[in-house]
């Protein structure tokens, strides 16, 4: 499985902060591709759809996510405020991937 | 009265004084009515403020941990949320007669210590919502009172011009977040700032130590704020042949916003003074103003600011906007 990430939105543009993150779960250690499968089928991520943009907000986070498994590919730009718990257990869990450093 | 007694007389008279002290006294109250700004007219000032703690979670909003009247917690996310809360009403009721955001004495509401290592502080259309930030790049997002000026600000664009939060109306809605937010800054410091000695730095002191840079944003001198190998290099430009299209930052929103930044601080520096006193005024009646659109440009805003300035200080309030903005490469006609 595949996976790009890129956070967009915030309070201010920080271009090196806004810089894809690529992951490919052969690369990852057993224990981190089984939790990262099992939070893209809990959050039926191919199900989902784009956010609607809040009203009246400002400043909020973005995230844009493409998965590709196999034969499926699906991206979707999700609003951290507007998103599912399932959604953001993986958010949360690729920010920390992020965080940790590149992995491509 | 020719034909009452001198008694008589002297009350009639008393009465013909007192008649006309009360219409004097009464059309004072309607002129003055009628020259205060709408929010002046839903009465007293109602400063209620409230901060919640979400713990570390992303759950919105948390618990109540300080209300209007109650003293400082000792934890500083939370009174720095408080004051900042109050600094930003103070601005807008002391020098704009604006009650709160709403301009009807909305409560003022902030959820501090949101999410894990949490970089950011956000308006969700109704709260503000501050992240303690990594410290590693960040330190916690209540640290700077312009920030909190900022996103309150979002909140009485909301109420007011509705600036669409895309493209340039988008960051003109940036501009005036960081316009106000930098004023609130100025207005809270002791002893108070004016234009000239003003840094106009937006997050002042949010960068830990080790990052390199000074702010996230410099309203002054655009694109300066820092230039570090993990942030990478302040993209706002200064003057339009600098604009910036591209479709990330919902169409530039916090990039291009430099450009409205740069011109208003330069009205503010050019003018002298506080910055709330003459280019505060003037960008407020802006926002508030109907001939501004929610979809407006660069250029529909500054044909608006030079309006005001022109009904407010004359011609040479009229030259001195229509100057600011042809520095930045807006040419009012």
């Amino acid at each position: 499985m595949r996976i790009q990430f890129e956070t967009l939105g915030g309070f201010a543009y920080f271009p090196g902060l806004h810089r894809p993150l690529r992951i490919d779960t052969e690369q990852l250690t057993t224990l981190q591709a089984g939790e990262i499968e099992s939070m893209v089928r809990a959050s039926h991520f191919f199900d989902q759809s784009d956010s609607i943009r809040p009203v009246g907000a400002a400043d909020y986070r973005s995230y844009r996510i493409t998965v590709e498994d196999g034969e499926k590919s699906h991206t979707v730009k999700v609003v951290e405020s507007a998103a599912d718990r399932s959604l953001l257990a993986l958010l949360a869990y690729l920010r920390a991937l992020g965080a940790e450093g590149p992995t491509q | 009265m020719k034909n009452g007694s001198d008694a008589q007389r002297a009350m009639a008279e008393q009465t013909l004084r007192r008649a006309a002290a009360m219409r004097t006294a009464r059309a004072a109250v309607q002129a003055e009515q009628r020259a205060a700004p709408p929010a002046a007219a839903m009465g007293a000032p109602h400063k209620q403020r409230a901060v919640f703690d979400a713990s570390h979670t992303e759950n919105i909003p948390g618990a109540r941990v300080r209300a209007e009247g109650q003293g400082p917690t000792g934890d500083a996310a939370v009174d720095e949320a408080y004051d900042g809360l109050g600094a930003t009403f103070d601005l807008y009721w002391d020098t704009c007669r604006r009650n709160s955001v709403d301009g009807a004495g909305m409560e003022l509401d902030a959820t501090v210590h949101y999410g894990t290592d949490y970089d950011n502080a956000y308006w969700n259309g109704e709260r503000m919502i501050f992240g303690d930030g990594d410290g590693r790049l960040f330190n916690r997002f209540t640290i700077a009172v312009d920030v909190i000026g900022h996103e309150l600000t979002h909140g009485v664009t909301g109420h007011t011009a509705n600036l669409d939060y895309n493209g340039q109306s988008g960051a003109l809605n940036e501009s005036v977040s960081d316009v106000f937010g930098s004023m609130v800054k100025q207005y809270a410091a002791t002893p108070r700032q004016d234009a000239v000695h003003a840094d106009w730095l937006i997050g002042a002191g949010l960068l830990r130590p080790g990052v390199k840079g000074v702010a996230l944003r410099s309203m002054k001198a655009p694109g300066t704020a820092y230039d570090d190998p993990v942030l990478g290099k302040d993209p706002q430009p200064a003057h339009m042949k600098d604009y910036v299209t591209t479709t990330s930052d919902d169409g530039g929103v916090h990039i291009n916003s430099g450009i409205p930044n740069k011109a208003f601080t330069n009205l503010a520096i050019s003018l002298g003074g506080y910055s709330w006193e003459k280019a505060g005024q003037i960008w407020y009646r802006t926002l508030t103003d109907t001939r501004l659109a929610a979809a407006s440009q660069f250029m529909d805003f500054a044909r608006v600011t030079v309006l005001n300035a022109l009904q407010l200080y004359g011609n040479e309030g009229k030259r001195s906007v229509t100057e600011a903005w042809s520095q930045v490469g807006i040419n009012v006609p």
